[in-house]
């Protein structure tokens, strides 16, 4: 790396390569860093993009089982389950058409995975299901008890 | 009668003893203690059980309870609150196993007739709204349940209501509103409203430091007669009491907002755990202090009336309810 100036100039300008010393290196760090770090954050935003894709993807897949399970029910005796089931279950097939798979950077994917959830516990409450996502994180770890 | 001229008086008359594990929480029926009918509450307790006691007829002044039934092989684990429905036939027990058990109290009996699960962990609180068609549960899973009485003791969930960040230790509906009120170690009182008739309700208020709230676990609430007034109480020491408007709000109005009108220091030194106001209009709170402080509305404000002292408990837990209930002045 040639650090002198290519007409030779006053007196101030030897000390300006030293002081430009200090500004290259840390250009050059900085590119390199860039460089490989847009190669590193590439392949970790694939992996964990991979991972939470399939996490949202089984739990939504999971959802939709159940209600096309509680839909055919539906279809085979209408009068299973009450109006407030019912239209909760509609509410859930909505929240799940309404998901934007192909945009996860979509504000509301996290309000629509609660309200998912939800919805699902109040269902599987109100008919005493026993039915639960396996994947999914508790709201709660195991603590402590408190009064 | 003039509370604040008399010379007040807080006696113990009876000890009831029958739990094997600490008592937590105690209910009246609301349907009894009036017109002939003898004095009914429940007790709830660690050792899993519920147990009924009831006034003996004979006994007047002197209150002499008995037990008259207890509820047991229900839960696997304490249970931590009850509440009668509004009409005494149903009594909500809500248990650390998860689970609230509804009983249905018929003649001298009390038939489990329903158990509502779907909380992650122990359930903190029970509370029937005014008509008896809702009840509320809240758990240490920081969620707040509504469910809906159905025919046949049936009961469907209406809504799990997130929102709270920790534990939430109770719930209250509103006297005459379907508004229901939380409280919790997120420090926070949150209030539920529905949106019309359409089963979606969300927090419509919260009530938290910003709104000059507590600083600390909020672990109880407690409405005035007339549904304008609330009394919170706190680990932070502090007792506090909210207002609203006292209008009923319209159909389109919605809802109306509380507001804090002033807070009570100084009188407990340890967490308070419990607060309730009667309907005459006597505050009572128990703390971890050993004591139960009873408080009335003067023209200035809130005062203590002189009828404080150390009971026997070790924790005056739950006790406010039993006190400010029964009116035991003499």
């Amino acid at each position: 790396m040639d650090s002198k100036p290519a007409n030779p100039k006053p007196l101030e300008d030897i000390f300006d390569s030293s002081v430009n010393l200090e500004e290259t290196h840390f250009q050059e760090g900085y590119k390199d860093g860039f460089n490989d770090g847009l190669v590193l954050g590439k392949q970790e935003g694939r992996e964990v993009g991979l991972k939470l894709g399939f996490e949202v993807g089984e739990e939504l897949g999971f959802y939709r089982g159940c209600v096309d399970v509680w839909n055919a029910a539906n279809r085979v005796d209408s009068s299973c389950f009450s109006s407030r089931v019912q239209k909760n279950i509609r509410q859930m097939e909505e929240l799940i058409e309404k998901y934007p798979f192909l945009d996860p950077e979509n504000e509301s994917v996290q309000e629509i995975m609660d309200a998912l959830r939800s919805k699902f516990r109040a269902i599987s409450a109100t008919l005493s299901l026993k039915l639960e996502y396996d994947g999914y994180p508790k709201s709660t770890d195991v603590k402590d008890l408190e009064f | 009668m003039d509370l604040l001229e008399g010379n007040l008086e807080l006696k113990e008359i009876q000890k009831l003893e029958g739990h094997t594990d600490r008592v937590w929480s105690v209910a009246w029926n609301p349907a009894t203690g009036a017109a002939g009918i003898p004095a009914m509450f429940a007790s709830c307790s660690g050792d899993k059980t519920v147990r009924i006691w009831q006034q003996t007829p004979s006994a007047r002044c002197s209150a002499s309870f008995e037990c008259k039934a207890v509820l047991e092989e229900t839960h696997n684990r304490t249970v931590r609150s009850c509440a009668w429905s509004p009409s005494g036939k149903l009594l909500a027990t809500a248990s650390f196993d998860a689970t609230t058990a509804i009983w249905e109290h018929i003649g001298d009996d009390f038939e489990c007739v329903s158990t509502l699960e779907g909380h992650e962990n122990e359930v903190k609180s029970v509370s029937w709204n005014a008509s008896g068609s809702l009840l509320a549960t809240c758990s240490r899973d920081k969620s707040v349940w509504i469910w809906e009485v159905q025919p046949g003791n049936e009961f469907e969930c209406v809504a799990v209501l997130q929102g709270h960040t920790q534990d939430v230790k109770m719930v209250k509906w509103h006297p005459f509103m379907d508004v229901l009120f939380s409280c919790s170690y997120d420090n926070t009182v949150k209030v539920w409203a529905e949106d019309g008739d359409t089963d979606d309700w969300h927090c419509v208020q919260t009530l938290g430091e910003p709104n000059n709230g507590h600083t600390s676990t909020v672990w109880a609430l407690s409405f005035n007669s007339t549904g304008d007034k609330m009394v919170t109480c706190s680990d932070d020491l502090t007792l506090k009491i909210w207002e609203t408007d006292s209008r009923i709000p319209q159909e389109t109005d919605g809802y109306m907002p509380w507001r804090h009108l002033s807070t009570l220091t100084g009188y407990h030194d340890r967490t308070i755990f419990s607060v309730h106001w009667s309907s005459e209009g006597v505050i009572a709170s128990g703390a971890a202090d050993d004591a139960i402080r009873l408080f009335i509305e003067n023209k200035d404000g809130l005062e203590e009336l002189n009828a404080s002292f150390s009971w026997a408990h070790r924790t005056a837990n739950g006790m406010a309810d039993t006190l400010a209930k029964q009116g035991v002045f003499r």
